[in-house]
């Protein structure tokens, strides 16, 4: 339970964390950094078992029918990513504190950082793939957010859709290569997928799945070529960078790399795939960042360039660069975390984060400036700090590869010359910001040092970067080994974490890269120039280009395929139809089964032929409106009496009511459109569209033919069988309505209800001009409501709420229900529309037509959790008998409070529809507000 | 003796609605084929009844009795939109 | 069954046919609309209500309840009946529709 707790707790934060908006940026900041310093306390007993070497998984079911579980495990590695998600997030929290201004919304902020913090403890615990994709997913929506913080700037929203679509996109690659290694393995529980290592590398399908994999992995960790993105996201305030782009969001794919190791490394794909897109990162990204003038900018390709190390020591394949890996993730947050913060300090307090005009602050915030410069330092990998340390495993593994001939310089080359650059570029951080001479025209002059406790989380930080540095063993030794355990999933090879090995390769690269590095960056001149040359390629441009192209095509795809004509929808769909069925439809023939066919009586034949010739002459007839209308109501009526003449009561009965609900309300529309339209067809088209039509329709009769005639053992029976016993009423129609597929006809009264309440916003506001005389010209009658007519509806509807009352109560055991007493009942009063008028009618009724949706939809629901409360799931039924003199026997199951959910809604959204359909021109008549 | 009734019936019934299409179709007016829609549905309730009575079974009473009440609103809604335009109004 | 019982049941049935048929015959041959609305209001009005009378009886005397639903059928045909004629009376003259010769009156001259 702990850790679905840990998990959980964030996202309980993240409600409940708003609500100290008022309250100031101080309350907010302590209510925030509640849960993760709980759920801190929560992992800490787990410490011994992991250090021992244990792992806790605990699982609850989920979906188990698609391989989903609500399992969470806790080893090293996991533990290791928790802890920088946890303690560094705390921190980020203080920072935040101080870093945002008073009139910011402070609340949106506090919650979306405790929704990213919650994702990606999600990901980093999860021990189901299913369950992490999801997570994963939720860490790129909710950092589109975080980055489009400031949504007012347009490079803020542009940078936040960039990074969502590449890191969406990415999670889409991953979702198909999770569902691939499913797939090989037959579960997506982490610990058979770990087990099934063997198996998944023998796969045919092992480089697709792989490919899938990375890809997902690489975008979210900004590997070249989808590094772009990263940069971008700079536009979020600085503490979400500092958040997402040092410990949490870009580490997920470093992660998922480290996550599925055991199960996908240690192949020639892997290594080459791995450790080349890790090679191109580091080179490109620690390139560009020297020619930053931003200050984030330069921290963000550095961070792309040291993503791009840490892939390129897993791409590696030996465990020792699996170990060097895993440190280097703890070393990279804890050094960029603090940079990012002491940036926006600078940002802060100068108001700008140009480094060609902020110089020489030393002077102004030295207390600032100092630990800006120890963890720039450690970027550097300067000795005594931790960057010096993984750099140096990274640049001994490098030299550990055994590629063919030449390539095997390669790695060494590429590790010196990234290191050359880091070098220039944290020289530059520590010399053009706070020495090289006096501060150019800044916004804010003088700058001074921020407020004490902003200081802090950087501090803490920094501290961390030199203990580790010092007393590697002392300050991370256990946590590594133990995380380095996990990401092996078996025995770690010796290692040593000490500061210096003696002298050798590696350290002679070290020196050789500081040097290099300072000299580089004496001569930075000259490199600014040379790169001046080129070229600046604006990604945002290019991607906004691209994203504008892409939609420019699927506008005018759609142009093509969708252009309003419905008779073409209607083609298009009849054709793939047939193009799909029109083989096996043949070879089917004309098909009887063993039943043959039933005998032919003279109602019947009278029936369907009035039937066929109906819907023929509507289709023929469907210039002429008001003819086409009255054909319409004749098949309609026929296909009511198919219904009771083949035994469907149910069906007839609702067949009919909503026959006439839509007869009104086509009259309601024709009344505004022209009584008669001229023929617009050609007459190739008339017959080329006749000629598909009958196709399909005697595509449509073999299939039936063939179907009928067979005895068919569908999923009826089971209805049949049950009806009675689990539903408590024999007739299985409302049954399956109300009880067996509650939830569906809950989700249709939903829509239903939707639907009528959109139909009656989009025309509360629409006036009509209604036509001065019908089609012949006659000017239309004055006689609004007939006398004879007025006086006959009124006791008609007590009489017709009768029957409706009469076939809702009986509706659970003989044909009818909620859905058709509702209709019944909006029929009456829509008689009373018809005959006496909307203003007089609801003049009589005590409220508008929204409360009867609305409370139809609270019962329907509110039945449905009721059952939770005795220990059911959502909608379990109940019955019992009670005996109704004269009436008879009645069932009183919660399916029928479930079914006055479904009646209120019907007769609620029904007369609104229809109500808002007729006050389109008779404005003035109907008093605001009345319905 | 019923049962004979019963198919004597059902044919004039079945002639019936098939005279009342006749008209539905000849028109020549829009009052024609509204009063031939109205006693087809009313014819339709004597079938409804006599299909029950012929497989002695009660379950479609109720559609015969919602013909009753729906056909009727059917007319004077379509009589009403041939007169006023506006159904409801 | 009482044999006298299924006798009248038989005699409404088949005359509430015969009625409906009527009805039936006269939309379909009589000259002009005012002529024809006659025949189904009225003819088959009570052929349908005949049948409705005749299924009451019969089920009344099968299963020894009472048949409500016929009864409800039978009020709300012949309570509607005549007020669907005469809105489509009234339709028909507002429209203007034209008359057979030999029918007598010009009722919207009143």
């Amino acid at each position: 339970m702990t850790l679905a707790l840990v998990v959980l707790l964030p996202f309980l934060g993240a409600i409940v964390a708003p609500l100290f908006a008022q309250a100031g940026r101080t309350a907010i900041a302590i209510a925030s950094s509640l849960p993760p310093i709980v759920a801190l306390a929560a992992l800490y007993p787990h410490w011994s078992t992991l250090a021992a070497g244990g792992v806790l998984v605990q699982t609850h079911e989920w979906l188990p029918a698609i391989g989903l579980s609500l399992s969470f495990r806790l080893d090293g590695l996991s533990l290791l990513f928790a802890l920088l998600i946890l303690v560094i997030g705390v921190l980020i929290i203080l920072y935040a504190r101080y870093y945002l201004k008073k009139h910011e919304n402070v609340g949106k902020f506090y919650s979306l950082l405790l929704l990213f913090m919650g994702s990606m403890l999600g990901i980093v615990l999860s021990s189901n793939l299913l369950l992490m994709l999801i997570f994963w997913e939720l860490t790129s929506v909710v950092s589109f957010l975080l980055i489009s913080f400031w949504n007012y700037k347009q490079d803020a929203r542009r940078g936040a859709r960039m990074a969502l679509a590449v890191t969406g996109g990415g999670g889409l690659a991953l979702l198909a290569g999770v569902l691939l290694l499913g797939q090989i393995v037959g579960s997506y529980e982490l610990d058979d997928v770990l087990a099934a290592a063997d198996t998944i590398k023998a796969s045919s399908l092992y480089p697709v799945a792989l490919t899938l994999v990375l890809l997902g992995a690489f975008t979210k960790s900004a590997q070249f070529p989808f590094h772009f993105w990263l940069p971008h996201a700079m536009q979020a305030p600085t503490p979400v960078s500092a958040y997402l782009h040092s410990a949490t969001m870009v580490k997920a794919g470093i992660f998922l790399m480290a996550r599925l190791y055991p199960a996908l490394a240690g192949t020639e794909l892997w290594f080459y795939m791995v450790s080349f897109t890790g090679m191109a990162t580091l080179l490109i990204g620690a390139y560009t960042a020297l020619f930053k003038h931003d200050l984030k900018g330069l921290l963000a390709h550095s961070t792309v360039s040291h993503l791009g190390l840490i892939t390129l020591l897993f791409g590696m394949g030996t465990k020792l660069a699996a170990i060097a890996a895993v440190f280097h993730v703890i070393n990279h947050a804890t050094f960029k975390a603090s940079l990012f913060m002491a940036a926006g300090i600078i940002d802060h307090e100068t108001g700008t984060r140009d480094m060609r005009r902020i110089n020489g602050l030393w002077q102004f915030m030295p207390h600032t400036a100092t630990l800006a410069m120890v963890a720039a330092a450690s970027m550097a990998g300067v000795p005594l700090l931790n960057g010096f340390l993984s750099k140096e495993m990274f640049f001994a593994e490098s030299l550990n590869l055994n590629l063919p001939g030449i390539w095997a310089y390669l790695p060494p080359v590429v590790a010196t010359l990234a290191g050359v650059f880091a070098v220039a570029y944290s020289a530059r951080f520590i010399h053009d910001v706070f020495f090289n001479g006096k501060p150019v025209d800044l916004p804010i002059y003088p700058p001074h040092e921020p407020p004490r406790y902003m200081k802090i989380p950087v501090e803490i930080l920094v501290f961390a970067c030199v203990m580790v540095g010092v007393f590697p063993t002392f300050a991370i030794g256990p946590l590594l080994y133990a995380a380095a355990e996990a990401t092996l999933a078996g025995p770690v090879p010796e290692y040593h974490l000490t500061i210096v090995h003696g002298f050798n390769l590696p350290l002679l690269m070290s020196f050789l890269a500081f040097f290099l590095g300072l000299l580089m960056y004496t001569q930075r001149q000259r490199f600014f120039d040379f790169h001046a040359r080129f070229r600046e390629i604006d990604e945002k441009a290019v991607f906004e280009a691209a994203v504008s192209r892409v939609v420019e095509w699927a506008r005018r795809f759609i142009e093509v395929l969708e252009n309003g004509s419905l008779q073409r929808y209607v083609l298009l769909l009849l054709l793939a139809t047939l193009a799909v069925t029109i083989v096996p439809i043949t070879s089917l023939g004309f098909n009887v089964g063993s039943l043959g066919i039933s005998p032919i009586d003279l109602p019947t034949t009278v029936g369907s032929l009035i039937l066929i010739g109906c819907a023929l002459g509507a289709a023929a007839m469907h210039r002429e409106r008001l003819y086409a209308l009255i054909l319409l109501s004749v098949v309609g009526l026929m296909v009511a009496l198919t219904f009771a003449r083949f035994s469907a009561p149910d069906l007839a009965m609702t067949q009919l009511s909503v026959e006439v609900v839509t007869i009104v309300l086509l009259m309601l529309a024709l009344y505004y459109l022209p009584s008669w339209t001229p023929r617009e067809a050609s007459l190739f088209r008339r017959w080329r569209d006749a000629i598909i039509a009958l196709v399909a329709g005697s595509g449509m009769f073999l299939i039936t033919l063939a179907m009928l005639t067979r005895p068919l053992d569908s999923i009826s029976r089971y209805f049949l069988e049950n009806s009675v016993e689990g539903g408590g009423g024999s007739n299985v129609v409302n049954v399956i309505l109300v009880d067996f597929r509650g939830f569906d006809t809950l989700g249709e009264i939903t829509v239903l209800a939707i639907a009528a309440l959109g139909i009656y916003a989009m025309l509360r506001e629409t006036k009509l001009t209604a036509p001065p005389t019908d089609g012949q010209g006659h000017p239309w009658s004055t006689d609004a409501h007939p006398t004879i007519l007025k006086q006959i509806s009124r006791p008609l509807l007590p009489l017709a709420l009768m029957v409706s009352a009469f076939i809702f109560l009986r509706g659970h055991n003989m044909p009818g229900g909620g859905f058709i007493a509702g209709l019944i009942t909006a029929v009456a009063i829509i008689l009373q529309y018809i005959a006496s008028g909307m203003t007089w009618s609801h003049q009589r009724m005590p409220f508008n037509l929204q409360t009867p949706v609305a409370l139809g939809l609270f019962i329907a629901t509110a039945t449905g959790l009721a059952s939770f409360a005795f220990g059911y799931p959502f909608l379990t039924s109940t019955f019992s008998h009670i005996h109704w003199p004269v009436v008879g026997d009645f069932e009183l199951a919660s399916a029928m409070a479930f079914d006055i959910g479904v009646y209120l809604t019907v007769v609620g959204a029904t007369l609104m529809i229809l109500a808002s359909l007729g006050r389109l021109t008779n404005q003035s008549e109907v008093k605001p507000g009345a319905y | 003796m019923i049962a004979i009734a019963l198919k004597i019936t059902i044919v004039m019934v079945s002639l019936a609605v098939a005279l009342n299409v006749y008209r539905l179709v000849k028109g020549p007016d829009a009052p024609d084929r509204i009063l031939a829609l109205d006693s087809l549905s009313i014819n339709a309730i004597a079938l409804i009844l006599l299909l029950g009575i012929s497989i002695n079974s009660r379950l479609y009473i109720e559609s015969a009795l919602l013909i009753a009440v729906m056909g009727f609103i059917g007319t004077v809604a379509l009589a009403k939109y041939l007169k006023r335009g506006s159904v409801i109004e | 069954m009482n044999p006298i019982l299924e006798a009248v049941i038989a005699v409404l049935m088949v005359s509430g046919g015969a009625f409906t048929l009527a009805g039936a015959i006269g939309l379909a041959r009589l000259q002009d609309f005012y002529s024809r609305l006659h025949a189904p209001t009225k003819a088959t009005t009570v052929g349908v209500g005949s049948i409705t009378l005749s299924s009451m009886i019969y089920f009344m005397a099968t299963t020894g309840a009472l048949a409500l639903n016929e009864g409800l059928i039978m009020v709300f045909l012949f309570l509607t009946a005549p007020i669907s004629a005469n809105m489509l009376a009234k339709a028909a003259m507002h429209l203007r529709v034209q008359q057979a010769e030999n029918t007598k009156g010009q009722a919207w001259d009143q």
